[in-house]
Formats: structure tokens, sequence, C-alpha cells
């Protein structure tokens, strides 16, 4: 049964589906990654991300569906095939790190090894290798439990890569560290995976997680896809208004497509927050002349100014200015529609003050609601 | 789907490979040990209920069902005041205990009273030793003639008669009260000590003072400890069977465990109305546990944020000094006294409530320890050997049993592991006395009768959920993730256990080890049921001893046993913290 | 000492050790009524214990605490007032909401406690309440509401008897990062609008930035800065603070001289190559030839993919390490000689490692700072 893909895919879902109960956690899901691509489920909690992982990884049976990885079946529903989780040759770092603290982190790390039966001089200079590579050489005689967490999450690493595994899954491992360690350990995280080149599922609730780690990224909801693509993709380009707004924030105003310019681009007429006027923007996949639209801008597109210069402008009322250091949050009344505005510390905005709304239509998309 | 079934031999593969996918190390473990724990739970209770419904013709020859069994329990001349007095004796015992435990646990976390870390340990030794052996102590200290308490009151102090008098009812309220108050203080001091102290802080600068932030804030958060607490100390009590035995009964204060007893052995046996009784006490037993499982314990609050607390500490003045002597007249009342009686008992060819130095010697313990001597008691050296040999197999098996237990309870999700999670409550609610009924009437035809297997079987039965709830802490603490982890690092379900699971449980399964050796060690109430000649335990020995002998050759025995048991409680304490004994 | 006018709570001169360890060193602080204070530091700088000390759950080894004039510790006069007897309310971490109370009861002990009539309770509980919008939860157990729920009760029983002055212990750090936001924004609308004098603290900068009027950055012990929001970002007194609020690249110079309101640096590159020569503000004594520590936030410089043609800013060179994309912007490492600096673009670039790229800044961006 074993079938290399044509599309050089390495791992494949078809068709997948698990149910708890009557809630169906995962709604018939398909995908394909290649070899050495790094892609992040991303979702809120309850979207079916976790339960996918799991999935692939043999921690339960599905309800149906197959899976794939290099060729081999994993898990078929419909041929009754289902591989162990330690038949898998997968390794996988939990959001516990699961570092087993009654051994020591060389142990800890030789452990995917000895089940293997690899020769002894080998555990120990892989061993070595592997923990270079994650930075913890001079820690492999500690107990896990003198380590501090992001050590730990170090450990866990390189007990998943050191068997060199087809494929390396990630369920939340980061959301257990604090936030300055968190931004660190997601660009280090993506360094050795880079550099090991596994192909890897990482899942996460954290769109930023997301973004600056992923080569590709599938945004989930309710156990279905809503969205797949790289990172600048999903952000600048997302495909609905869910995705719109968990990645990221998002300004949305409901309306309708009542002309077509050129290819791609479009007036949207919306009517929100007591007003009526038409906005020129960039239109989404599936967005066609005549139909309902939801306007989509991000915070950073709309720019606050105190004279009004012409053109595409809306005029409101500043209600709150937040003050962040290096941004400005702002929200801005117009009618009763509440912009959400980055301003920039230096442009002083106060609250109570009236300013006029620029939009760029590069950057102003209509999207499917 | 693109994949086609191919006909012939890929059609029924599927089906082979679903059915072995079946077949794996994990479901023919769960499906053998949930077989053995239902049938060893199940089948004396059951047996016990259809006992319970025949009735014994006069002749004492046939049997035919009936209600007569049931009838007798408030016709009998004793059995109704034997049930007034068990329920009097455990309401006692409760409000003893709940006073003592309660105030000794605020004492020791709450109080900066002097060296309270080093007290705690000797306010726990009760709850390892044997309340038989106790109510031994304390006959020999405080009988009217023959109490050594009384004889000093008498020289010491002129009185005429005696002081105080333990062989009644309130002595067995005062024995049993101060043996369970451990029972209590280790309900109260977790949550006393693991309190969140931010609920207390902000009733302070709410605007309460310290004492009506103790009435409104303190008490009612470990009220649900308290109460959980009680009703164990109420349930222990109404099953405990030596203090009354020895106390009560031969001073015509009958109990339920002391008539189920008498039912069960000797020339008025009648195992149908022994099961009746058991019944009866069984279903109080089991009722209250029911209570305090279903409705109480929930309802200890989670005061606990995971942050590691300092709880506030009430600073005493002087009065610091009082706390200290009430903990230490504790102690000195409930372990030193006792245990110090029964040396001195244990020296005297018999004993007349006088120490006379001329005649001590240790010739009782050489008639009860050494077996090789052509003088031994029988009945008491076979004790220690049946006891170790029960206490070692007994502790071992349980754990085994406990460990496969838990994991399936803890590990796996369904059914399944609901009805093993009921299985191992369901022996909790029963006095051992009860359930060793339903072993020896289910078994007594089997050969298993006679011999230790039956006591090893009735011993496993009642106390291997205390090992599986130790188990099961540990487990609950331990994220399932480590497991995982494991498998997905390749390896196979047994291995996963043999190199992750179990040393991860390491402490629990001693702990649980130790405190079911100990347990075993001391048991009576089952043991006394089901023992037959050459099968006598170390309890058993004793009652042999108090029964047929002399005090003093008792107190030889009980000594021995006592020390036995403290040593255990050292290795315990090396094992496991005090945390790991709120069973 | 009399109290200043309008002065709610003072602190002179407050030490507190724990051991040897000295957790509050010389602390002073005076906070206005009505006023919304917050304390900002790393774990153990001792922002918590000063809290404490206030509250009178921990006793100060040296110095005073008065709250509306009246001395509440004082250790010179060996004065110590109970914290029942302080008149204070505070709103806990682990929010400490009695799990054997209704909302209603938890909101109500506070008055219960001052023996106010049953009509008085009533009406101003549940005003508490609805201020806090948990109107309709009055009657619910405890145990029964979400993290959010639970720390909007605290508040509403901290509040409802209208203390002198109402301590925050981080109240928001054991909530998801959504809801800290949400709650942020809206306690600082219930404090402004129930007008009552407030002492917050926490280690999340972004919180005390969004909800003070005053910040006092705390380390080891000491107080290193107050001020409000803006100027501690915007003129961080040292480089603790500089680096503690917000991010600030921090680069180690020389004085060459002052021109026109601005210091000229020289920051050595190492590698033998030339020293880089800025512009920059503040330093305003320094003298020549002094050290200087140049601050300058990611967000105020700029990147070229070209050398830019005639600039007034300060120009240097660099390459490119890695690059983070965060959607609404892009961080950058640059490598410029053997400082790593961190840049802050609002757009998306395709950028390389390895790539040179140019970057400016303002003279007045940039900050110079003497230690």
């Amino acid at each position: 049964m074993t079938t290399v893909s044509a599309s050089g895919a390495y791992l494949e879902v078809q068709g997948l589906m698990k149910w708890f109960g009557s809630d169906r956690a995962v709604d018939d899901i398909s995908f394909s990654l290649p070899k050495g691509q790094f892609l992040t489920l991303l979702g809120p909690s309850g979207c079916g991300k976790t339960t996918t992982l799991m999935s692939i990884a043999g921690l339960h049976g599905i309800d149906a569906g197959v899976i794939r990885v290099g060729g081999t079946v994993y898990t078929s529903k419909a041929d009754g095939i289902f591989l162990p989780p330690e038949k898998r040759d997968i390794g996988m770092v939990f959001q516990s790190y699961a570092i087993w603290p009654h051994m020591t982190v060389k142990q800890n790390v030789a452990y995917p090894l000895e089940i293997r039966k690899v020769e002894r001089r080998e555990i120990d200079a892989r061993v070595a290798d592997v923990l270079r590579l994650v930075g913890l050489a001079d820690m492999s005689e500690k107990l896990a439990t003198q380590l501090s967490g992001g050590q730990q999450q170090r450990a866990a690493l390189a007990r998943a890569i050191v068997s060199r595994p087809r494929l390396l899954l990630f369920d939340e491992p980061l959301s257990n560290l604090d936030l300055k360690l968190r931004e660190q350990m997601r660009v280090e995280l993506k360094r050795i995976q880079h550099e090991v080149g596994i192909t890897s599922v990482y899942v996460t609730h954290d769109q930023a997680e997301a973004l600056v780690m992923s080569d590709e990224i599938i945004v989930m909801s309710k156990g279905r896809i809503q969205q797949k693509g790289g990172p600048h993709q999903i952000y600048a380009r997302p495909i609905n208004a869910y995705v719109s707004n968990f990645i990221g924030v998002a300004n949305l105003l409901k309306g309708r497509v009542v002309g077509v310019t050129a290819p791609g681009r479009g007036d949207v007429e919306i009517a929100e927050g007591g007003h009526r006027v038409k906005l020129s923007c960039q239109l989404g996949e599936g967005v066609a002349m005549g139909e309902e639209a939801v306007v989509s801008v991000r915070p950073e597109n709309v720019h606050a100014e105190r004279v009004n210069g012409g053109g595409q402008r809306l005029e409101g009322e500043v209600l709150q200015a937040i003050f962040l250091g290096n941004y400005v949050d702002c929200r801005v009344r117009w009618g009763e529609f509440e912009w959400k505005v980055l301003a920039h510390p230096r442009d002083r905005l106060r609250e109570g003050e009236k300013v006029y709304l620029r939009l760029d239509p590069e950057h102003t998309l209509a999207v499917q609601q | 789907m693109s994949v086609q079934t191919l006909p012939g031999t890929a059609a029924d593969a599927p089906t082979t490979s679903r059915w072995r996918s079946l077949i794996t190390q994990e479901s023919v473990a769960t499906l053998i040990v949930s077989v053995l724990v239902g049938a060893a739970v199940l089948l004396p209770l059951f047996t016990l209920v259809v006992s319970s419904f025949l009735v014994l013709d006069p002749g004492g020859f046939d049997t035919a069902w009936g209600f007569d069994n049931y009838k007798t329990l408030f016709t009998d001349r004793i059995i109704p005041r034997a049930f007034v007095n068990t329920l009097l004796i455990s309401t006692g015992s409760t409000i003893v205990a709940t006073v003592l435990g309660v105030s000794l646990a605020w004492i020791n976390a709450r109080t900066n009273c002097p060296w309270r870390d080093r007290l705690e340990p000797y306010n726990l030794i009760p709850f390892f030793l044997s309340p038989f052996v106790g109510a031994i102590a304390w006959h020999n200290l405080a009988s009217p003639k023959t109490g050594l308490l009384n004889a000093w009151a008498r020289h010491y102090l002129g009185i005429e008669g005696y002081l105080i008098n333990v062989n009644n009812i309130y002595g067995v309220i005062w024995v049993t009260g101060i043996f369970f108050t451990p029972l209590v203080y280790l309900f109260v001091v977790g949550s006393l000590r693991r309190m969140d102290p931010s609920l207390e802080d902000s009733a302070r600068t709410t605007g309460a003072g310290l004492v009506r932030t103790t009435m409104t804030v303190t008490l009612p958060l470990v009220a649900p400890g308290i109460l959980s607490g009680a009703i164990i100390v109420f349930v222990t009590s109404a099953g405990e069977f030596g203090v009354p035995f020895k106390l009560s009964a031969p001073y015509g204060w009958e109990t339920l465990t002391t008539q189920i007893f008498s039912k069960a052995v000797g020339d008025d046996a009648n195992h149908y109305l022994g099961a009746t009784m058991s019944m009866a006490l069984g279903a109080i037993t089991a009722f209250f546990i029911y209570v305090q499982q279903r409705y109480i314990a929930p309802r200890s609050f989670t005061t606990v944020t995971g942050k590691g607390f300092r709880p506030n500490v009430i600073d005493l003045g002087r009065w610091r000094w009082v706390a200290f002597g009430y903990n230490v007249a504790f102690i000195l009342v409930a372990v030193v006294l006792p245990i110090l009686c029964l040396f001195i008992v244990s020296l005297h060819p018999v004993w007349t409530a006088e120490i006379i130095p001329s005649d001590m010697s240790f010739r009782n313990y050489e008639k009860t320890l050494f077996f090789w001597r052509p003088d031994a008691i029988q009945a008491a050296t076979n004790g220690i050997f049946n006891s170790l040999i029960l206490a070692f197999a007994g502790a071992s098996i349980a754990m085994v049993l406990s460990l496969v237990v838990s994991h399936m309870i803890h590990r796996t999700k369904g059914f399944g592991s609901r009805v093993l999670d009921f299985l191992c409550v369901v022996p909790i609610g029963f006095p051992g006395i009860v359930l060793a009924m339903g072993v020896l009437v289910t078994y007594i035809k089997t050969p298993i009768y006679a011999t230790l297997w039956i006591l090893l079987l009735g011993y496993i039965t009642r106390f291997f959920p205390y090992g599986q709830r130790n188990i099961a802490s540990v487990m609950l603490a331990i994220s399932e993730e480590l497991d995982q982890s494991s498998r997905m690092a390749g390896a196979s379900w047994l291995t996963t256990l043999r190199r992750i699971t179990i040393p991860l449980l390491k402490p629990g399964i001693f702990a649980g080890w130790v405190l079911l050796f100990i347990i075993f060690l001391r048991e009576l109430s089952i043991s006394i049921i089901l023992y037959t000649s050459g099968t006598e335990t170390l309890s058993v020995g004793v009652y042999y001893l108090t029964n047929f002998e002399n005090e003093p050759l008792t107190s030889a025995l009980s000594m021995a046993q006592t020390v036995m048991l403290l040593i255990c409680i050292l290795i315990f304490r090396r094992v496991a913290g005090r945390e790991a004994l709120t069973a | 000492m009399t109290a200043g006018n309008g002065v709610m709570v003072a602190l002179d001169h407050l030490s507190k050790h724990f051991g040897v360890e000295k957790a509050v060193d010389n602390v002073s602080l005076a906070v206005a009524k009505g006023e919304f204070v917050t304390l900002l530091g790393p774990s153990g700088c001792g922002k918590t214990t000063t809290l404490r000390c206030i509250a009178g759950l921990e006793q100060p080894d040296a110095g005073e605490i008065r709250i509306g004039g009246d001395v509440v510790v004082s250790v010179a006069r060996s004065r110590y007032l109970n914290p029942e007897d302080r008149n204070i309310g505070m709103v806990f971490q682990s929010y400490a909401v009695w799990p054997h109370m209704t909302v209603f009861d938890n909101v109500a002990y506070g008055l219960r406690v001052r023996r106010a009539p049953a009509a008085v309770i009533k009406e101003r509980t549940t005003r508490a309440l609805e201020l806090v919008g948990l109107g309709q939860l009055a009657e619910r157990y405890a145990t029964k509401l979400s993290g959010g729920q639970r720390q909007r009760v605290a508040l509403a029983r901290a509040i409802v008897y209208e203390p002198r002055v109402v301590l925050f212990d981080e109240p928001l750090s054991n909530l998801d990062a959504k809801l800290r936001e949400q709650m942020r924004v809206e306690l600082v609308r219930l404090q402004r609008e129930v007008g009552i004098t407030s002492i917050y603290v926490t280690h999340d900068q972004s919180e005390a930035l969004v909800m003070s009027d005053r910040v006092v950055v705390m380390n080891k012990g000491v107080i290193q800065q107050i001020g409000d929001p803006q100027t501690i970002y915007a003129h961080p007194a040292n480089t603790f603070v500089a680096n503690f609020i917000g991010v600030a690249n921090l680069m180690e110079g020389t004085c060459l001289g002052r021109d026109g309101g601005f210091c000229a640096l020289e920051i050595p590159l190492g590698d033998g190559r030339a020293p880089l020569r800025v512009r920059v503000s503040g330093a305003e004594g320094a003298a020549k030839g002094q050290r200087l520590i140049l601050s300058l936030r990611p967000e105020d410089i700029s990147l070229h993919l070209q050398q830019p043609d005639s600039i007034d800013s300060n120009l240097f060179a660099g390459e490119v390490i890695d690059t983070v994309y965060l959607g609404s912007f892009l961080e950058c490492r640059v490598q410029v000689g053997r400082h790593e600096v961190g840049i802050q673009i609002d757009h998306y670039e395709q950028l390389s490692p390895g790539q040179t790229v140019f970057l400016t800044f303002r003279p007045d961006h940039g900050l110079c700072l003497t230690e």
C-alpha cells in the first residue's frame, strides 16, 4: 500500500474525520506538506487542531480518512489500518515538555535510540551532537527537575529529533513559557528545525507564533480548514472575515460590491455606523459584483490625520488613545462604528480630537463573510 | 476514496487486522484485572446479601428462605442494644477525635507553638498502631482494680476505690477517639496549611479582625475537610472490633461487631444471622461513605493555586506554651503512657497493679516469641510468622493490582474505567468485619478455607483501595504526556510501563506498600473471622492471649507488635511525606 | 512632618529586609487623592513588599506610612495599625474570592464588618456589582465564576465600602492575554469613574503604560524613576528603565562634544571598522571624553535597501541577521560592527540574511544616558 505521491507531498492527510460523541472535532480535513517544511495548524481552542495532530501521532483512532507519511499509510479507516504510535517513527514535543523527571537530560535524550537498539557508542555521539544543537551541551548530567522551563523545552526538542524521525509534531510547546522566553524560543525553534530539516507540524492558538515560525499556515475553525497559505499571504490576503479577525486585528465593515473597476479591484458600498459610503478595495477570492462582502482594514493601515487632504477620507473623533510606548492604540468614533487605529506616539493624538481617517486602497480588502 | 478493495485475501485482511488490533498488551491486562477485581469485591457482598435471607432451622442443619433473620435484629434480647451501643460509641468517638484533631491541626499548621514541626510525627503515631492493643494498654492503665493509674491514685492521692474506669462504653469512646484523632488531623491539616493566604489577607484588608476572619473565612473553608474526617471516624469506629471486645463486651456493653463475631465462631455460631447483622452494619457505613464521597469530598474548596504558599501564622504570645502543653499531653495520653504501661505489665509474671522490680523478667517474651522453646504458646508464635507472610505477600500483590487498576482508571477513558473507579470505593464503605463475613460465607466450602489464602483474599479485597489511592495521587500529579512521549519515542505499552510509568510512581508505590504492610501487620477484624487453628495472625495471637491467658503475656505480644509497627513507621516516614497518608 | 494637601498615601524612607536581603530600600513616595500610581519592576524588585507594607500585611523595618494623614505605621514611633483598621481595599493576584460565599456575600462582607444597616448593604452592594458588570450573578457561588468574573468580584469587594485607597497586587496576571487587555481598559475606566486612589503593582510594562497616571519604576528595592508613562518611555532616567520599559538598543560610546543642543557621540564598532559618529539628544551636562550610552528604540530606526542620498539623519550600514514577521510589522536584527541592532519596520519587506542594509535615525530620536 505504499504509493509515492506524484505531487512531492510528504505528509498527506485525506478526508480526516474525528468525532467525540456527536461533536465533530475534525470535520473532513485534507492537506499535504512537502518534505522539510514547517506547517502550523492555527486556531482557537476546540477548533480541532490538536485532534488532527493526535490523529497523525496515532494517539487516538480516527472515524474516517487516510494519513500517509512518505508513502506509508499510517492510518486508513477504510482499510482498517492503524499503526500504533510507537511504530510511526515520529518525534513529538508536548505542551508540558514531558521530560521524564527520574532521568538525566542525557538519559531522556538517549531513550528513543535505546528503544531502537542503537549501539552505545553511536548513542553517546548522537546525544552529544543534538544537545549541542539545542544549546544544552553542559547540562547533560542534570536531572530534568533541575532545569528551567525553557531548558526543559530544549531537552524535549532534543529527545524528539535525536532519532531523526520522519515527522516532528509540536503540541503548543511554548504556551507554558513566559512572554519574553516564548518570543526568544520561537526564533530558536525555527532555526533548529531549519537546521535538521525534519518535516514538522506545529499546533498553536497564538497567531504571532504561527506568523514567525511557519512556512505554511492552516487556519482552522470548528473542525474545518478556513485557509492555507504562507504567513504574509494569510495576514495580507485573508480569505474571509474569520481569518482576517483571527490573524492580527482588523476593522471589519459589512457591505456590497457595487462596481468592478479592474481585475481584482472594485468599489464596495458599506452601510455601517449610520454611514453609507463607497470604498475602493482590493477584491479577495470569491468576491464578485453585486455580492455581499466584508471590508477588512488593519489598524496600521488606517492613518489618522488632522487635516483633510481629500480622497478617500472618513471624518471621526478620537475616543480613546492608549499609549503603549512604541505605538498608540486608538479608537476613533465614526458614527456608531469604532475604528481601531494604530498611531505613532509622536502624532500626539488626544481624546476628543477630530481626525480624518485615510484608507489606502492597496490595503483595503473586500473578503467573504 | 481511491483505494479499491481487492477480492479474496485483501477483502478479509481488514477484518483480521481489526480484530488483532483489539488484542493489545493493554487490553488483555485490562480485562484480566477488571475481572479479578470485580469478582473479589462483588462476590462476597453478593453472597452476604443472599445469606442474610437464609434462615437456619433450630436444629442447625437446614435452611429456608425468609426474613426471619431481619426480624431477629429487632426482637433479639441483645442485638438492638448492641445496635444502640454502636451508634453511641461512634458518635462519642467522632466528637472526641474531631475536637482533638481539629485543635491539634490548627496548632500545628497555623500557630507559632514551639517545636510544632517536631511534634507532628508523634501526633500521627496512633494512626499506625493497633487500637486493640491501645485498649489492652488502657485496660491496664485504668481498670478499677488493676489499673496502674487507679493504683497510683489510691497510693499517692489517698483515693478510695478508683479514679477512672475504662471498662465501659466511655472507655471505648475514649480509646477509639484518641486513636482515630490522626484521621481528622490529616484531613484538616493539609487544607489549613495549603490555603491561599490571600483569602485571609483579603478579609483583613476588608476590615475584619483576626477572630472574625477565623470564624467567617478560615473555618468555613476547612469545614468540608473536618466533616470528611468526622464521617470517616464515625464509620471506622462503627466497624471497630478490638476496642469494644476488650473494654465493653465483657462488662455487658455488646456492639454490632462483637455480636457479628459471636455469630461467626464458637458454639453459638449462625453465619446467616451474622450475615444479616453485617448487612445492617454495612448499610450504615456504606451510606455514610456514600454521602462523604458524593457530597462532602467534592465540596472541599480548591484553595490551592499551585504557588508555594507560606500560610499565615498566628502569634499566640504566652498562650503558645499552653498550646504546646496541650499537644504534649495528647502525645503522652495517646502514645507514651499506653506503650510504657504495656512494657511494665509485660515484665511481670502476674499483674496486680503494683510495680515489683524484683519480679521483673523477660519470661513473657520468651513464651510468646521464642517459637523453638517447648513452652512457647503456639497461637502467639504462629501469629508472627503468619502476619509477616500475609503482610509481605498481601502488600506486594495489592500494589501490583493497584498499579494496573490506577493506570486503567486514570489513563483510559470510558465505561470500564468508571466501573473500576466505583469498585475501588466499595470496599472502603464496608468495615473489615462485614467484608470478612462475606468472604467467610462465600469461600467456607472451598479448599482455600482454613488456609492463609482466605486471609490474604480478605486483606487485599478490603485494603487494596488504600494502595490504589496512594498510586493515584502520584499518577494524577504526573502528566499523561510523559507516557505518551515514550510511545512516540518508539516504546511499546509494556516498555513504557516498565521504563517510565513505574519509575515515576515509585514513591507512591513504596509508600502504599509500607502503609499496607502496616495495616496488615495489625489487622484484627478480618483475621478474627477468617482464622482457624494454625492460621492465627499477630492480632489474633493477642486476642488468644487476652482471652485464654493473662495480661502480662498479652502485653508482651502487644509490645512486640507495637515495636514492629514503630519500625515500619520510621521506614514509612523515610519514603513518604505526611501528605501520602490521606487515604 | 505633615502631609501636603491632597496627598492620600505617603511613604517616608520605607525599608524592609528579609534576612540580609534588602527587599525595600529607603523608598519615599506620595500618592495624590484620586491618582492611579503603578509600582513597576521585575520580580524581586520590592514592589509587592512595598504594597504589603502599605496594607499592613508586612511590617517595615524602618520608615513611616501615612494614609489620609493618619500614621498607619511608624517604626520610629513604634506605631502599627492592623490591616483591618487602615480602611483600605485590596485586590489579590489569586483573586482570593471566598469560595464558600455567594458573589453578593463576598462583596457585602466589608459593609457587614462595618455594621452597615441592611438596607445600605443591599443598596451599595448591588450598585458595586452593577458597576463591575456582575449585577446578574449576585446569587452565584464564587466557584461557578470564570477568572475574569472572579477578578470583578474581588474589585467590587475592595471598593464597596469606599476605602481611602485600593491596593492592587498584580491582579491581571492570572488572566489570559485577551481578557487581560480588556480588563486593563475596564479597570482604568472604573477607577476614573469612582475616583478612588489606587496603587497598582505589576511587572508588565504595557499594563503600567496603559493604566497609570504615574509610574514608579523599581529595581532591587530602590526607586529608579517616577513619572508619567510618556516621560518614562521617551526619557528614561537610566539604562535599566530604558530596557525595562519597551525595547532599547544600547550602545556605548564617548562624548566628542556638544553642538547645537545635540551631543556628538563616537561609538566604536570593533573589527577594525571606523567608529560610528552620531548626533543625539540628551546628556546635557556631559563633558568631552565622557563615557555615554546611546539608547535607541527599534521603531525610531528606518531601514533602506539603497544608501539614501542627502539626509540630516544619522546613517550607518549593517548586514541583516534575521527577520521575524509579525503581521502588523516586521522585526529585523542587523549586525552593525560588534553591535546587534533590532529594528522594527511597519511594512512587509523581503530581506535575506547577510544582505546589506542602511539604517537612519533622527538626532532627536536617539537618547544619551550616563549609566
